[in-house]
């Protein structure tokens, strides 16, 4: 009977700090980006990149199909880092990818992606900054995951491979 | 025999709890003192008084906004709502650049100026302090 | 090919576990001799994950991207050393690695206690298997390191370049042997006790043990602490940094434990004692582990964060945690005939007085460490705890711990009279004269440092004049202590006398105080393998007119890309010159730090002398077997 006291104690001890670690964890779950923002779309005039005309972003961005605009530049380091993603997600079928290239020099712009390859089927050149500005975009690299003309999902800082798969996951 | 058995028990346990009182006397006591709060630009802007504690001030660094001279670097921490200027004079981690995330550790001067005695890096290089990120999202 | 045989070496390495529980229960009940099939099957379960392991390394030396782990953590242009050492540099591979030392470490247990009795080590077989166990599902289930990716991606994304560093290659495979060596004390703690066998011989036969895992423990945290203070640029060894925390919990527990070892060796009494801090030691390893990988706590260190990871661990620690406390509770059975026999005066009683203080420096390096967690989870406000705070509450109690330290060693077991007690006194007076000379000229707070300078005097003055009366029975002990002194010392001048300038230059600009100069001469580039570097060089000239040349360098790797900066260092004997720079993006300054640091090779030095102390105590007690 004597050690029940001593026994209990602990034990209701332990789980007291069982629980708070993982009240703890779930805490931590705050800092993952949230999966549903469900923002309308901005629209705003787009000056093309290979072109000298300009679009609506509306009009690049249809109904019923997934875009991935992706706020790159070469000067950025990570965006590198991040280009083999944007590969391989190019060549999935039901999205396509929507450059924006941030404050750029076209030259710069244009060898990065002879270097690299393209993965953009449609590019839009953001000189001044301002179209990532309406966007709401923190820096670069950062992406946005855009459906029926609504942001689903946004990324901030380069893709990796688990944000990868969360992507395939959500187009499929 | 016995009394001076249970008379050591005594002495013993009292001794115990003694030093174990004063130790989390003492523990809590300098977590009072030592320990530094977390804010981001906007909670300061939104502050009553300034204190003259030790505080950390996280979010990202303004793009266009790192200012280098010979004996101080000053720079501006923005939450995309309110931003704050920082004057550092110091080391600066190799990942403290425009357009990342950044604490700054120091002390208040008002709600505008922030005199920072330590920039924390992380070694990982798409580092976004958790407290930047919570104080990101609450935007 | 090779990660494929590795994934099911491994599954099989997990069968085993089911055939070792099986046998040793049958041979449990079954049988009065121990069953060597056991052994043998022990082997095979490390074959197995041996097997697993180099599958792994085989798919980082041979950059098989199909594989996620290597894919996610290597990259082609990566040296062979560190392509094999990117194995353990993740999350995945660095918990196969526990798995192998775990396996590793009952079957040497198994053969290396033939002399205990049957029942014991099956028991221990068994706890340890269900450590095994929850190692095996945690790899398997929440972080394989086999997992395949397809498309199979042409070019891997690298090894975050601060950890391609020779000293961290190694850091976490030591640091591993001592964490997991903590995990055989524990399941043959609880065996002892469920058996009631807590005895003098079983004493004798798991201080072997806890010495093997203190020495491994110990040089894990000095080379990451080496690293620290040559790569992260700050010039510190110790940064009260909650991964760091997390190391030193697991070695104080340790350290007591075997100090209390040897009294139970000795006299029989502690029992529970021992049986309570084996039991914390190796939760505390756990517990570290969580921490660490969960991503709960706030650190600048990173590793792979992952809640869900994080709750499989913290549940199997808990287990853990309450499977000990019943068997603690249950089973433990305290010889009480021995209780009243501590004297204060005697070898015992210091050495139980100074468990005290040790478990005092545990709980507030806990306390440090987990508040802000337990803080978050009540008032969700954000905080941080910093060195002050462990610096404010450890250091004054410094000073009785090592008066207790000099004199206790003196005494004997039970009960004793001080001997020499005119030299001890002698001596304190000798070390207050000469810690005042030391202190008189400086501008800090005198009495303290006074004070605590003087109590490591003490400390380093008596282990001094041991070695010359050559009582060779306590040679080891003597040379640890000694050790811990200069240590302590190291330290203390280390933070006292060390200078510090942090400017910011452009290349030819010279910086002049009253001591020095420095002068920016030029900044070099170079191209290596896997990055660029940029040196600058520096000319300082001193007072004296001598001119030193050091240069720092930034090193830029491709992949991925990230810029670290490589101090500087000059060493001697007497003190370290250290300067780091660095750029910021756009800027023309440098941000340069130079730090004249005393005495920091005598801090990783003592460390050594005290590991080497603990080496002899272990041939020592192998030699008498």
């Amino acid at each position: 009977m004597k050690i029940r006291i001593p026994f209990l104690f602990l034990t209701i001890f332990f789980l007291a700090i069982f629980l708070v670690f993982y009240k703890g964890l779930q805490n931590s779950n705050i800092y993952v980006p949230n999966n549903n923002i469900e923002k309308e779309l901005p629209n705003f005039q787009a000056q093309l990149f290979d072109k000298d005309s300009e679009i609506l972003l509306k009009d690049i961005l249809k109904k019923d199909k997934f875009y991935l605009i992706n706020i790159w530049a070469s000067w950025c380091v990570p965006c590198r880092e991040e280009h083999s993603f944007l590969i391989r997600l190019s060549n999935q079928k039901n999205i396509e990818i929507v450059g924006l290239n941030y404050k750029d020099n076209r030259q710069n712009a244009k060898n990065f992606l002879k270097e690299l390859d393209n993965p953009y089927q449609i590019i839009i050149s953001d000189k001044d900054g301002t179209n990532s500005i309406e966007l709401g975009a923190y820096g670069v690299p950062e992406s946005f995951l855009i459906y029926n003309q609504k942001i689903i999902k946004k990324i901030i800082g380069p893709l990796n491979n688990k944000l990868f798969i969360e992507i395939k996951k959500i187009i499929k | 025999m016995y009394g001076r058995k249970v008379k050591f028990r005594f002495l013993f346990v009292l001794l115990i709890l003694l030093t174990l009182f004063l130790s989390v006397f003492l523990i809590l006591k300098s977590l009072e003192e030592n320990v530094v709060y977390f804010q981001s630009p906007s909670e300061i802007k939104i502050l009553s008084e300034i204190e003259n504690k030790k505080i950390r001030v996280g979010g990202m660094v303004k793009i266009n906004s790192i200012a280098m001279q010979a004996k101080e670097v000053k720079f501006i921490i923005t939450d995309f709502k309110n931003e704050i200027n920082v004057i550092y004079s110091g080391v600066v981690p190799n990942l403290f650049t425009e357009g990342k995330g950044v604490v700054a550790e120091g002390y208040l001067k008002d709600k505008n100026f922030f005199l920072a005695t330590k920039i924390l890096a992380k070694h990982d290089e798409n580092y976004m302090p958790p407290e930047v990120k919570a104080a990101l999202k609450e935007e | 090919m090779a990660s494929l045989i590795g994934y099911y070496s491994l599954i099989f390495g997990f069968c085993f576990s089911f055939l070792i529980i099986f046998f040793s229960i049958k041979n449990f009940r079954d049988s009065n001799f121990f069953d060597s099939k056991l052994i043998s099957l022990s082997f095979l379960q490390f074959f197995f994950v041996t097997i697993s392991f180099l599958g792994l390394i085989i798919s980082f030396v041979n950059s098989d991207f199909s594989n996620e782990t290597v894919f996610n953590h290597s990259h082609t242009t990566k040296p062979l050393f560190y392509k094999i050492s990117g194995t353990w540099g993740n999350h995945e591979g660095s918990l196969l690695l526990w798995l192998l030392v775990l396996t590793l470490f009952i079957f040497l247990f198994l053969l290396r206690s033939k002399n205990q009795t049957k029942q014991y080590r099956i028991l221990t077989l068994l706890f340890q298997q269900i450590i095994i166990i929850g190692f095996f599902i945690f790899v398997i289930k929440t972080s394989s390191p086999f997992n395949f990716i397809f498309p199979i991606p042409n070019e891997g994304l690298g090894l975050n370049p601060i950890l391609q560093d020779p000293a961290l290659a190694i850091h976490p495979p030591i640091l591993y042997l001592g964490y997991v060596g903590s995990s055989i004390i524990f399941s043959s703690t609880l065996a002892a006790t469920s058996l009631n066998y807590i005895s003098r011989e079983w004493a004798h036969h798991i201080k072997q043990w806890v010495l093997i895992s203190w020495v491994f423990l110990t040089i894990g945290i000095l080379l990451g602490s080496i690293w620290a203070y040559y790569e992260l640029g700050w010039g510190g060894f110790w940064f009260w940094d909650p991964v760091e925390n997390v190391s030193l919990m697991p070695w104080l527990a340790l350290t007591t434990l075997f100090h209390c070892i040897l009294v139970l060796e000795k006299r029989l009494i502690l029992t529970s004692w021992v049986v309570v801090l084996s039991i914390a030691t190796f939760t505390l390893s756990m517990c570290g582990t969580f921490l660490v990988r969960s991503g709960i706590l706030n650190s600048v260190h990173t590793f792979a964060n992952d809640p869900e990871r994080g709750l499989f661990i913290l549940i199997f620690l808990f287990c853990l945690i309450f499977l000990s406390i019943f068997i603690f509770f249950f089973f433990h059975k305290v010889k009480t005939k021995n209780i009243n026999s501590i004297f204060w005066f005697s070898k015992d009683a210091s050495i139980l007085i100074n468990n005290w203080f040790m478990m005092y420096f545990l709980s507030v390096i806990l306390i440090g460490t987990t508040y802000p967690i337990f803080l978050e989870v009540i008032t969700s406000q954000k905080i941080s705890v910093g060195p002050p705070f462990y610096n404010k509450l450890i250091v004054p109690f410094l000073i009785p711990f090592l008066l207790i330290m000099t004199i206790g060693p003196k005494l004997k077991w039970i009960k004793s009279d001080l001997k020499d007690k005119s030299y001890l006194i002698l001596s304190l007076i000798f070390s207050l004269i000469f810690s005042i000379l030391i202190i008189k000229n400086l501008n800090t707070s005198f009495l303290a440092n006074t004070i605590l300078i003087t109590s490591a005097f003490y400390l380093f003055f008596s282990t001094l004049r041991e070695f010359f009366k050559k009582r060779l029975l306590n040679l080891s002990q003597n040379i640890a202590h000694f050790g811990f002194s200069l240590l302590i010392l190291s330290i203390l001048f280390n933070n006292i006398f060390s200078t510090e300038i942090i400017t910011n230059m452009k290349i030819g600009e010279t910086f002049e105080n009253k001591n020095f100069k420095i002068n920016f001469v030029r900044v070099e580039k170079k191209d290596e393998q896997n990055f660029k570097s940029i040196i600058g060089k520096f000319n300082i000239e001193n007072s004296n007119g001598n001119i030193e040349i050091l240069r720092p360098e930034l090193r830029i790797y491709n992949q991925p890309n990230i810029m670290t900066s490589e101090a500087d260092i000059k060493t001697n004997l007497l003190n370290d010159q250290f300067m780091t720079m660095n750029l910021v993006q756009n800027q023309d300054y440098f941000n340069i730090r130079y730090q004249i640091k005393p005495f920091m090779v005598w801090i990783w030095l003592s460390v050594l002398l005290i590991t080497f102390g603990a080496l002899i105590t272990l041939f020592r007690s192998k030699y008498e077997n």
